[in-house]
């Protein structure tokens, strides 16, 4: 997971979730942040007081958020939460700056948040249901399908991952480094497939996944990397009880989460990207698992992610945009084709081994199969 | 040395100026090079008012980017084909990819947008935007064809030229498989950097699946001069380059020397031209402790004015049988203007079109990984930069400072004729 500590909220507003209709404010033909057409504009200036938005309630639709600090020294930031989810945010406003972001919101309650401020949470409100963009009914229903297939998915994973996750955690708690080396691979497997989903989660996915460089405080570094160096570096599993016992609790927190999380088309599959993304920026680079040598092994379960995601949308997408499709699919097929040969036993070679000549090759696949992918949410949505 | 526009001359430096700073010591002379080079550097773009356009046509005859004059700044790439279907899916991939690449092309250099969609919020925009407002900036795209394409993979084994063929070893060379070749290349070149660099980035992006880039090299100062009213620029050595060079509007040089004319064994490399690049390093640090004479007679030349060591200014013919008193040659025997020259090469003629370069530091040494990114175009290379090369590479003085570390020869075909058709249509009809 390449969050890192400086710059965890704009890696977390790429995620999937804050993807809901989500504007680009990095458009080519944008001189500054642009709009969407027909979005509501809604205000918000900083201060050390809080953030309070302007109007505090707006009808379902596209909403366009204006986030100004005039003179806020301790607050530079702001999100629109749904309950635990960031849905979109706007950071590092220092004095004398202004942004925004740009949501497709349904009806419902809202906060929005500004760390550090007097009064961090102020309520938004959202009327009405948002009008679902005319489109076909085959495309429709098969996007339906697609959705609630996903969240079908991800629940199924979650369910394995918390008894693969447990079985990795007796074993630290037991002592047993072996054992432990042995369930570490596939513990992450099932997290890894459905990461940008507990991204979207807060802190939950740096609690989980959080890599040394990504924490300022050695001494509150949790979840598997922890582990990972404790087992495979220091070599000593002395005080990792509640390490392992954190880690147990926060993927019964994801199990909880996901149960009742539901997602858009564009979010399947901007997702998928997202997590190709990560293969080239974390799993090819060999940072993910630097003391295991395991980068093999979450580089498929990312890919097998994101293929699971893609096979879900290509019904529609096949109606869409049929050679899109076709394109995605044969670059899925190569990317699988080259992780082939590191195939070994139940798992993958350590990939120390593997050098930075075929590392590049892997790379220039995975960015052939991420290149057409990034064009599929525009062709989900409507 | 200023650029067109600001300075009354296009010409040669005259100058009192000059010749007065000559006269002075070490530390003006030393002086007077910091005011040329900075004068080459194109932080300040004086060249613009003084010049309308800043957009060259894309289609014609032949490829932009060869005659046209350089550029301040060059973004160059090669980038190989990773397709592995059959020879006519591999032949399709590569039409369709060539299309694409031509019509961006066609719009980069007019300051348009790479085609497609730039605006919908749920997309990633077709063109990556780090250009979008600027001036195209005189901005040229040349397309390359390796010899690496010529094999199985696209059945064009019986279309590669026989002046394509790969570039014999030519000692004293020292090249770096990673820097060199490449199945297509793609020079930009435009008088802003971003520019140029933006188009070897969305060519790889159009291309991706299809193409990956193989490497790349980043060039500035427009190290070597070919005409077009612009004042001959200088090399890290800090030596004006291209003084003899062919100029790009000389018709008749340009026919006799660089376009591929009906001598061809491929029709459809007639109006092209073959490219040679080659990554000179220079020892810098080794080559800024020597002193100005030697460093005059390693070139031939006097460093500032330019002017060959048998003349007074720049534009003098060099006289290659002056003697000095002694009896020596003037100019060096093994001086690089007097191995280089035409009139000692059996007439034989290149066009230049290099840039400086540098990339941080040797690892191995820490010292400065900088030089000249040749570029030449020739009807020929067989008998043009081969046969020079051989020369200069057994006789040169200049090879006590410099390596060649890269190296890439390519087809360059005619221009695309007008909207709609492709680069290299007709080798791929």
């Amino acid at each position: 997971m390449p969050i890192s500590t400086t710059t965890p909220r704009v890696l977390r507003a790429t995620g999937l979730l804050a993807i809901a209709g989500l504007v680009a404010t990095g458009c080519a033909k944008s001189k500054s942040d642009s709009a969407p057409k027909g979005a509501v504009k809604v205000a918000i200036n900083l201060t050390d007081d809080g953030c309070k938005p302007s109007p505090a309630s707006v009808p379902a639709g596209p909403v366009t958020f204006q986030v100004k600090n005039v003179s806020a020294n301790k607050v530079t930031e702001a999100e629109l939460l749904n309950g635990d989810t960031i849905m979109g945010e706007k950071e590092n406003l220092t004095p004398g700056l202004s942004g925004t972001f740009s949501l497709r919101l349904n009806g419902g309650k809202y906060q929005v948040y500004c760390p550090n401020a007097k009064t961090e949470k102020t309520d938004f409100t959202v009327t009405g249901s948002s009008a679902t963009p005319s489109q076909d009914p085959a495309v429709k229903a098969a996007l339906t399908q697609a959705t609630t297939g996903y969240q079908a998915y991800v629940i199924a994973e979650v369910d394995k991952l918390v008894p693969a996750t447990k079985q990795f955690t007796d074993a630290v708690r037991a002592g047993d480094m072996d054992k432990a080396k042995a369930a570490f691979a596939q513990a992450r497997y099932y997290y890894e497939e459905v990461e940008p989903v507990a991204e979207s989660f807060g802190d939950l996915d740096p609690d989980i996944d959080a890599r040394v460089d990504d924490v300022d405080d050695q001494s509150k570094w949790t979840g598997f990397h922890r582990l990972e160096k404790a087992l495979w570096q220091d070599k000593s599993l002395t005080g990792m009880s509640p390490v392992a016992d954190k880690l147990d609790a926060d993927v019964a927190k994801l199990k909880t989460l996901v149960a009742t999380t539901t997602y858009q088309p564009a979010q399947l599959a901007n997702g998928a990207t997202e997590l190709l993304d990560e293969v080239a920026s974390s799993k090819v680079t060999g940072e993910e698992d630097r003391y295991s040598h395991t980068d093999l092994s979450d580089f498929e379960a990312n890919v097998s992610g994101a293929q699971k995601a893609f096979d879900l949308l290509k019904p529609a997408l096949d109606k869409t945009d049929a050679a899109l499709s076709t394109t995605v699919n044969t670059q899925f097929a190569a990317v699988l084709a080259a992780l082939q040969p590191y195939k070994q036993g139940n798992g993958y070679v350590d990939y120390s081994t593997v050098g930075d000549d075929k590392r590049r090759v892997l790379t220039q696949k995975v960015d052939a199969l991420a290149e057409p992918l990034s064009q599929v949410a525009a062709k989900v949505n409507g | 040395m200023s650029r067109p526009g600001t300075s009354t001359a296009s010409g040669p430096a005259s100058g009192t100026s000059r010749r007065g700073l000559l006269a002075l010591g070490g530390a003006a002379l030393a002086g007077t090079a910091a005011v040329g080079l900075a004068g080459c550097s194109d932080d300040d773009k004086p060249a613009k008012a003084a010049a309308p356009a800043d957009r060259v046509p894309f289609y014609g005859t032949h490829q932009a980017g060869i005659a046209t004059p350089a550029q301040d700044r060059l973004a160059f790439a090669t980038y190989d084909l990773t397709v592995s279907g059959t020879v006519a899916e591999n032949r399709a991939a590569l039409r369709q990819l060539l299309q694409q690449w031509t019509a961006a092309a066609a719009a980069m250099t007019q300051g348009k947008t790479v085609p497609g969609d730039n605006d919908n919020p749920a997309a990633p925009p077709a063109d990556t935007g780090e250009a979008y407002g600027l001036s195209p900036a005189n901005l040229t795209i040349t397309l390359g064809l390796g010899g690496s394409l010529f094999d199985k993979r696209f059945g064009l084994a019986g279309k590669r030229p026989a002046a394509l063929a790969d570039l014999p070893k030519l000692p004293p060379e020292n090249l770096d498989p990673e820097r060199s070749g490449g199945d297509l290349a793609i020079q930009a070149c435009a008088d802003d950097p971003i520019v140029a660099f933006h188009v070897i980035r969305n060519l790889a992006r159009i291309g991706r699946g299809t193409v990956v880039m193989r490497w790349s090299q980043l060039g500035f100062g427009n190290a070597t001069g070919n005409g077009g009213g612009k004042e001959t620029p200088r090399n890290l050595m800090g030596f004006k380059d291209g003084t003899r060079n062919i100029p790009g509007d000389d018709t008749s040089l340009m026919d006799g020397h660089v376009w591929v004319g009906d001598e061809t064994d491929q029709p459809w490399m007639r109006g092209g031209s073959y490219l040679v690049a080659r990554r000179i390093r220079m020892r810098i640090e080794a080559w800024d402790r020597d002193f100005l004479q030697d460093q005059e007679n390693v070139f031939g030349r006097a460093k500032y004015t330019g002017a060959p060591l048998t003349g007074a200014k720049e534009t003098d013919q060099p006289d290659f049988a002056k003697k000095a008193a002694g009896g020596d040659p003037v100019i060096p025997a093994d001086a690089h203007i007097r191995l280089a020259a035409h009139e000692n090469n059996g007439g034989v003629r290149i066009l230049r079109r290099g840039y400086s370069f540098t990339d941080g530091i040797v690892p191995a040494t820490g010292e400065l990984d900088a030089g000249l990114f040749f570029i030449a175009y020739q009807k020929d290379p067989r008998t043009q930069f081969i046969a020079l090369q051989r020369k200069l590479g057994a006789h040169d003085a200049l090879n006590e400072y410099i390596q060649h570390v890269g190296s890439g020869l390519f087809a360059c075909p005619p221009g695309a004729r007008a909207a709609g058709t492709g680069w290299a249509q007709e080798l791929l009809a």
